[in-house]
């Protein structure tokens, strides 16, 4: 006989007492299984909805600043300069090591562009903008405004003095399409230069401060005004997917070592390029964690409940069950395999249910417009009010950890109780 | 002969049912398991702090919100010729190209008495510059004196003075300064085209600094003194484009608004008189839909809770199936037992709201008075284009309370419903038998 055989053997009857248990109180069980079912259900879509609609800020949120990564001068940042913009060879260096395979996967768009602050007129009145010189069909798979357009077109490749400007804007300087207006900014030279531009198309991005500063013209016009030629002050990255940010900035550094050393370029993730919207997500995030923290303290209070009214019903069992040899801490885990066994196959039914619900959104988004109205805006980002739920197996196992964590930890306590049972005692008293 | 004694006897014990026992008889059977008592009331007391606490938490960010989105540089309401909005164009000016009398305007308006402040602005856009940096920027004209009391981004100012009428001064926002690498007493070149069409461009010298957290205006305005802008544009003093007013509470901006229209629209001025609510009705649908989520709140918090109740209780009964057969036996009716179990709930329910209530309001004045600052972890974000800080502020609410209190009662009475009943239905005989 080899010596496993009877730890097998108590293993199965630790296991078969359990099981027997709590099928002996199905009532009790079903209760306390129901809450789990429910709270586990609400855990997984509620974290799908969230962890998608983030997705959706995180995409809308780059897409009008400068993508999930970008590439810029160090300085820029800050000083917000012509003078510390991206020289031309950096940026054909960086646009090369975009379009490396190893890069290129995981990259949707690449825009280079450069943003300066200026002041348009009309002869209605004076506005600071905002002014983004962009390639007209890069920025088109780089930003959503150009989907935004309510008159008019966004810019096309063979444009020359065009603006596509905000409906904000257009308001504040009577401007209709074809009007013309001046922009006014400082250039390389450190002179102030003017230029004469045609409105060919009028967007309404829903973001205020879009709509009211934002001019996108071509960058050969602005190369040509300013005196930067093909320089850009930034080369925006916008990824498939936010959890590639990482992987495809530790590349780039690695491909633009020369000039990163040389503090020509660094490379930036969205996070640290636009603090107020991870803080939105963050602060967002912070409350669910903070609702979903107390429902489940809810939820773990119910099954110590359970668990410990059951220990203490079986006094006698385990009375009897130490009297015939089983151990105080095998009693105990027959105690804790209940409430392990309970919290896994509610918490397994209720993340199923989850998913399916999950599932059932995934397609179409669950529409929230009749409560949210359409212009929310959190730190800049217009939100959706139909939020598509996203699955994330990550989020999976951390519910289902989450969840055995807490059964185990309701548990624990009805377990020590059962352990520490005084056989004698116990059984001393008929009933 | 028959005594009246045994009757009497009866009907001492029917008087002593009629003087309610129940509650009594209840509370005791909470005594007798103290533990599960205690833990189940502490499922509940714990639900009784998440939605007072969550939703004081969500009010507090609200109020902030609205605090920001109206104080800190907007009034809740503006008042503007009637065709300055959208455009805000520099020629619509209150009153016409004629402009109207400042003063008395001021004057009606401070009468009001719900209203705190009210101050004159003017606006321009141009470019201000170094010499060696040059941005763009929106020019506010101000009353300095007025736009203390209205405002509160100029004070306290992040460094230097206010700016003195008369004397080409002006602040700038911390970002611009930074952007233009400009410092306190440095002269700034301001252009901007004046009303009769002209360029206008004069020497201003910096005098101060502010922040107002926001992106846009810290990189953005320029403050000057409402004179000197005038002077610079070319308009008479008699022109201004906006009245900002601050009313008492954020809330009532509405109906003041309406009061200042009966008061004002009488002259024969065209003017608008907007209230935040119709400048922002994002926000206000905003807070609504915050409003709606409190009771789902309550509902989702109460709803997990009540398993736990409805467990403890049917255990409860089961366990005095004897007890409940002796009353019966005894003559006390099912509708009596049932009220026990009714009685013993919301006992059960003064117990937990003790313990919620003892958990809940010292964290609730904590966190209202001297709330954490959660600025190390979190930067600024903004809502509508409104600033919120990061801190974990709550507000009172106390209708909010007491509607949390009863929802705790309604749970602890709705899951003792199904054990009420089925301890009404023991069978006396049966179960003294031991069967």
């Amino acid at each position: 006989m080899t010596p496993t055989r009877p730890r097998l053997l108590h293993v199965r009857i630790i296991v078969v007492l359990a099981m027997r248990n709590l099928r002996r109180q199905m009532r009790r069980t079903m209760l306390t299984a129901a809450v789990m079912v429910i709270g586990g259900a609400l855990l997984v879509f509620s974290f799908a909805v969230s962890d998608g609609s983030h997705e959706d800020w995180i995409d809308s949120g780059i897409r009008t600043s400068t993508g999930h990564l970008t590439i810029e001068q160090p300085d820029f940042r800050l000083s917000r300069k012509i003078e510390d913009r991206l020289a031309t060879d950096v940026r054909w260096e960086t646009e090369r090591a975009l379009a490396s395979p190893e890069i290129a996967q995981h990259v949707v768009a690449v825009s280079s562009r450069l943003s300066i602050s200026a002041l348009a007129s009309s002869a209605a009145g004076a506005r600071p903008a905002q002014v983004l010189a962009v390639d007209p069909v890069a920025e088109a798979r780089f930003s959503t405004l150009d989907d935004q357009v309510v008159e008019g077109r966004y810019l096309e490749p063979d444009d020359r003095l065009a603006a596509y400007i905000g409906v904000g804007l257009a308001a504040s300087l009577e401007l209709r399409l074809g009007s013309r207006l001046v922009v006014q900014a400082q250039g390389t030279d450190q002179e102030i230069a003017a230029q004469l531009l045609r409105v060919v198309g009028i967007f309404r991005s829903g973001v205020p401060e879009v709509d009211q500063t934002v001019v996108h013209i071509p960058l050969q016009t602005a190369g040509e005004w300013l005196g930067s030629a093909h320089d850009v002050t930034n080369v925006g990255v916008v990824l498939r997917d936010s959890t590639a940010v990482a992987v495809v900035a530790a590349h780039l550094e690695h491909a633009l070592v020369d000039p990163i050393e040389r503090g020509d370029a660094r490379v930036m993730g969205w996070r640290e390029a636009n603090p107020a919207l991870a803080a939105a997500i963050a602060i967002d995030s912070f409350g669910n964690y903070l609702i979903f923290g107390i429902l489940f303290i809810i939820i773990a209070f119910g099954i110590v409940n359970t668990v410990l009214m059951s220990v203490l019903h079986r006094h006698r069992e385990f009375g009897v069950l130490q009297a015939l040899g089983l151990t105080p801490g095998q009693t105990g885990t027959i105690v804790l395999v209940e409430g392990l066994t309970l919290t896994a196959v509610s918490g397994f039914i209720g993340v199923t249910l989850g998913l399916l619900a999950t599932w059932y959104f995934i397609g179409d988004g669950l529409d929230m417009s009749a409560l949210m109205g359409e212009d929310m805006t959190f730190s800049g980002v217009v939100i959706d009010p139909v939020m598509v739920p996203q699955f994330r197996l990550v989020r999976i196992v951390q519910i289902l950890t989450f969840i055995l964590f807490i059964g185990a930890v309701a548990s624990i306590y009805p377990a020590l109780r059962a352990a520490k049972i005084d056989v004698a005692e116990s059984m001393k008293f008929e009933r | 002969m028959r005594s009246p004694a045994p009757v009497r006897t009866f009907g001492g014990l029917k008087l002593s049912f009629a003087e309610s026992p129940w509650l009594h008889i209840g509370w005791r059977n909470l005594g007798r398991n103290r533990k599960r008592t205690v833990l189940t009331a502490l499922g509940l007391a714990v639900g009784f702090f998440a939605v007072v606490f969550i939703v004081g938490w969500s009010q507090g960010i609200m109020v902030e919100m609205v605090e920001n989105a109206t104080s800190l540089v907007n009034g809740q309401i503006e008042i503007h010729a009637a065709d300055y909005r959208p455009e805000r164009s520099l020629y619509d000016t209150i009153g016409g190209r004629a402009g109207t009398d400042v003063d008395a305007l001021l004057r009606t308006i401070d009468a009001d008495p719900s209203v705190v402040a009210a101050a004159p602005r003017v606006y321009a856009g141009g470019l201000i510059s170094t010499g060696q940096a040059t941005l763009a920027g929106m020019f506010m004209g101000i009353d300095p004196e007025r736009e203390l009391t209205l405002s509160r981004f100029l004070d306290p100012l992040v460094e230097g003075r206010m700016p003195e009428p008369g004397r080409n001064e002006l602040l700038i926002g911390e970002e611009m300064a930074r952007q233009l690498s400009a410092r306190l007493d440095d002269e700034l070149v301001v252009v901007a085209s004046g009303a009769d069409g002209s360029m206008a461009n004069d020497l201003f010298t910096l005098v101060g600094v502010f922040r107002t957290g926001l992106a846009e205006l810290d990189g953005s305005f320029a403050v000057m003194p409402l004179g000197d802008l005038q002077t610079l544009l070319v308009l008479a003093p008699s022109r201004i484009h906006e009245i900002a007013v601050a009313t008492t509470d954020p809330w009532i901006a509405e109906t003041t608004a309406a009061g200042l229209d009966d008061v004002l629209s009488s002259s024969d001025r065209a003017i608008e008189i907007v209230p935040w609510t119709t400048l922002n009705p994002a926000m206000v649908d905003y807070v609504a839909l915050g409003e709606a989520m409190y009771f789902l709140i309550i509902i989702v918090v109460f709803s997990i809770a009540i398993f736990g109740v409805a467990n403890t209780m049917v255990m409860a009964t089961y366990e005095r199936r004897r007890e409940f057969a002796v009353m019966l036996a005894l003559g006390a009716t099912p509708r009596a037992v049932g009220t026990v179990v009714l009685h013993e709930a919301v006992a059960l329910g003064v117990v937990s709201l003790v313990l919620g209530a003892v958990m809940t309001f010292p964290l609730m004045v904590w966190f209202h008075t001297a709330p954490p600052d959660m600025s190390w972890a979190i930067g600024d974000v903004t809502i509508m284009g409104a600033l919120l800080s990061p801190s974990l502020r709550v507000e009172y609410d106390v209708p909010f309370w007491i509607v949390s209190a009863m929802a705790l009662f309604v749970t602890t009475i709705l899951a003792s419903l199904l054990p009420a009943w089925r301890a009404a239905r023991v069978p006396p005989a049966d179960t003294l038998s031991g069967l």
